[in-house]
């Protein structure tokens, strides 16, 4: 892929994976193909500020593993009440780290 | 209480920001659950739970967490009990019931005092290996 994209893609999306991430990342993108570019655009990736606003608002009402694709955990959360307010309180912590890795897996979701 | 040990290799950012999010929340848990000791100690071990494929630095904090809630839950309940005993079931008010609460309430403040010196020394990549926790983590977590 031409460096250009490459380096745009970064500056779009560098903040939704981990730090250390970034330059294997970029390898990885300097080195795929240009007809993946837009399978990478779509790849449906999640902000990991927007998910713990999302977090401390909705969490309760499992809505942020909902928005990460982890249904399962959602309903669970739901009908718990986000766990007594236990598993929401973690999830505060806890729900940025978990988006970056669900980014990364999609990413390689396209690499791979 | 406390002691800066070496660790077999330098954390990364994100190992350090995850380490010190452990010891946060245990203060944040004991803050809002305080009332209830078993609070504490479910929310640790929900964390230890998300973070257990993490690195070595992430899970040997979030064990050491752990270990110190399992045993302050402990410490506390039996604290919870004995004083709702002489406040509402009529047990005798003895002089080993007040120096077991004051005992409680002194380690209760060191833990506290331990948690926010080991939330900002995590944060900044040092390793804190806490009195009596940090060997049993030791053999605990294995690398």
């Amino acid at each position: 892929m031409e460096q250009q994209k490459v380096d745009m893609f970064l500056m779009s999306y560098g903040k939704y994976f981990e730090g250390h991430q970034l330059m294997m990342l970029r390898d990885k993108l300097t080195n795929l193909d240009d007809s993946k570019f837009i399978q990478l655009q779509a790849a449906n990736l999640k902000d990991p500020t927007t998910l713990l606003i999302v977090s401390i608002i909705g969490g309760h009402f499992g809505i942020d593993r909902f928005l990460l694709g982890e249904v399962g955990l959602g309903i669970a959360k739901l009908l718990t009440c986000g766990g007594l307010g236990i598993w929401t309180m973690v999830d505060w912590f806890l729900i940025m780290s978990r988006t970056r890795e669900t980014n990364m897996q999609r990413v390689q979701s396209v690499l791979y | 209480m406390v002691e800066k040990n070496n660790f077999p290799y330098v954390p990364n950012e994100y190992e350090s920001e995850k380490a010190s999010n452990s010891y946060l929340l245990s203060l944040i848990a004991i803050m809002t659950g305080f009332p209830i000791p078993l609070f504490n100690l479910i929310a640790a071990v929900i964390f230890y739970f998300g973070n257990k494929r993490g690195t070595y630095f992430v899970r040997w904090h979030c064990m050491q967490v752990l270990i110190a809630q399992a045993i302050t839950m402990i410490v506390n309940s039996i604290a919870v009990y004995w004083a709702v005993g002489v406040l509402v079931w009529n047990f005798t008010l003895t002089n080993n019931f007040i120096s077991f609460i004051l005992t409680v309430a002194i380690f209760n403040i060191i833990e506290f005092i331990a948690t926010i010196y080991s939330a900002i020394q995590t944060r900044k990549g040092k390793h804190i290996s806490w009195l009596i926790f940090g060997p049993l983590t030791d053999l605990l977590v294995k690398e």
